[in-house]
């Protein structure tokens, strides 16, 4: 198989940054210091799943290869097992 | 798979798996908080652990990525039947570096396309997919699920891209071939015979100007796809059994289900087994007669589901729902069909035949 990967678009967007809201009189500093931390966590969390998911397919990938190898030995041998017996 | 399917005749018994993490792979890591498995309960296990020829049927309920219960019990299983499972288990599991198989595109229809094309490069995405080996299914399906929901079953395996089996092969083409209503779908079930168990396969048929053909995933390359240019049903159906006689499995029931709608949001199921048909208990010429006329009946589209107008039940000889046939027509005896001479179904002969218990599977 080929190692080039072609998957779908990349985790982890950049957190967008919340609008202030107009209209507010004298601008205060509002603390904002959970937003953000969550945000980011969450795209953590995305991003650990896509990175499983890749390495999941990997090895799934690479077990076919082996069984489907296993296969096709076991049904030659039945084959020449037939033939055998038919002789 | 445990049981007769291979792996020289091993021991059921689970064997530790060597490695640096105790077996445990790189890809065994828990899933993030709020996915979980399916409770783990063994009761549960044996429900998902269904027979299919004899050996377990594993699937996978819990998603992507799959969590830790089912990623471990499809290495366990292969350890089980794989000769060097417990090798093949560590050498792949701990490998810190494994090549990324390529996506396969997603097929895309054209207008220059002929419908042979589209379909062969439907059939040739599903071969890049290739058939699942592993003993696991990966994807759930459910027959009697809305039509809706077994496409959106389908996009997950466009977009997860893993290897697949016969029923989801089926699903999978329904959901590439919506849209072209000159081509008809109707799924095609073979339950067949050989060495002590019964098998079940399934491929998608296909109707187009005149000629049948099918679209499908199968350890057998001549037990799949076949190409749009048989005149009738019955050409296809036996060109089926013919190739199946190649792989000493007698096939005892044929079943056909109705057209696929093409909208891909219908609440529908599928219409699985519309004709059921006991060939082995048929002449070829009786089976061919059935075939054939419930071909009509579909083409002229004056069929409905057989689950619409009564509870499904098995129609031995295919009683069609033509408004054409006479009720209560005579019973017909049943003819046993030629017997061929490549069936070995008597468990005398498996001795010598099958010394190692080789499920010869589709």
């Amino acid at each position: 198989m080929g190692a080039v990967w072609v998957g779908p678009g990349s985790p982890g967007d950049p957190p967008r940054v919340a609008a202030m809201d107009p209209g507010t009189g004298p601008r205060k500093e509002r603390p904002k210091p959970r937003e953000p931390a969550a945000r980011l966590e969450k795209a953590k969390q995305r991003s650990a799943q896509q990175e499983l998911k890749q390495r999941q397919r990997a090895e799934i990938y690479a077990l076919n290869r082996v069984m489907t190898e296993l296969e096709q030995q076991q049904f030659d041998s039945f084959c020449k097992q037939m033939q055998g017996s038919g002789e | 798979m445990t049981g007769m399917a291979g792996g020289g005749g091993r021991g059921s018994s689970r064997r530790a798996a060597a490695g640096k993490e105790g077996g445990r792979s790189r890809s065994a890591q828990p899933r993030a908080a709020g996915g979980g498995g399916s409770g783990g309960g063994s009761e549960e296990e044996e429900q998902e652990q269904q027979r299919d020829g004899g050996s377990l049927f594993l699937v996978n309920k819990s998603g992507f990525p799959m969590d830790g219960q089912t990623w471990e019990r499809m290495w366990g299983h292969v350890e089980r039947v794989h000769p060097d499972g417990s090798a093949v288990a560590a050498a792949i599991r701990s490998a810190t570096r494994l090549a990324r198989p390529s996506v396969p595109p997603v097929p895309n229809y054209k207008l220059s396309m002929s419908i042979p094309e589209w379909l062969q490069a439907i059939q040739t995405y599903m071969k890049m997919l290739q058939y699942n080996h592993t003993g696991t299914q990966f994807f759930e399906i459910r027959k009697t699920r809305p039509l809706s929901g077994l496409m959106e079953t389908a996009k997950e395996m466009t977009r997860e891209s893993l290897p697949i089996k016969c029923l989801e092969a089926v699903i999978l083409g329904i959901y590439l071939t919506n849209g072209q209503p000159s081509v008809e779908r109707f799924p095609i079930s073979f339950k067949t015979h050989f060495s002590g168990n019964y098998f079940h396969h399934v491929v998608l048929g296909i109707y187009c100007n005149g000629r049948y053909g099918s679209l499908g995933m199968s350890r057998r390359s001549d037990l799949m796809d076949k190409p749009l240019t048989y005149r009738t049903l019955s050409d296809l159906i036996f060109d089926f059994e013919d190739s199946y006689k190649k792989y000493l499995h007698s096939v005892k029931k044929v079943k056909i289900g109705l057209y696929v709608p093409h909208e891909p949001h219908s609440f529908q199921p599928i219409e699985w087994k519309q004709l059921v048909l006991n060939v082995s208990k048929m002449m070829r010429t009786e089976v061919r007669k059935e075939l054939e006329k419930f071909a009509r009946d579909m083409r002229m589209k004056i069929l409905k589901p057989s689950s619409a107008h009564s509870p499904m039940k098995e129609r031995s000889r295919g009683k069609s729902l033509s408004p054409r046939r006479r009720q209560g027509s005579p019973q017909r005896r049943a003819c046993r069909r030629d017997k061929s001479p490549a069936v070995l179904d008597k468990k005398g002969d498996l001795a010598t035949l099958n010394e190692v218990g080789y499920q010869l599977r589709i």
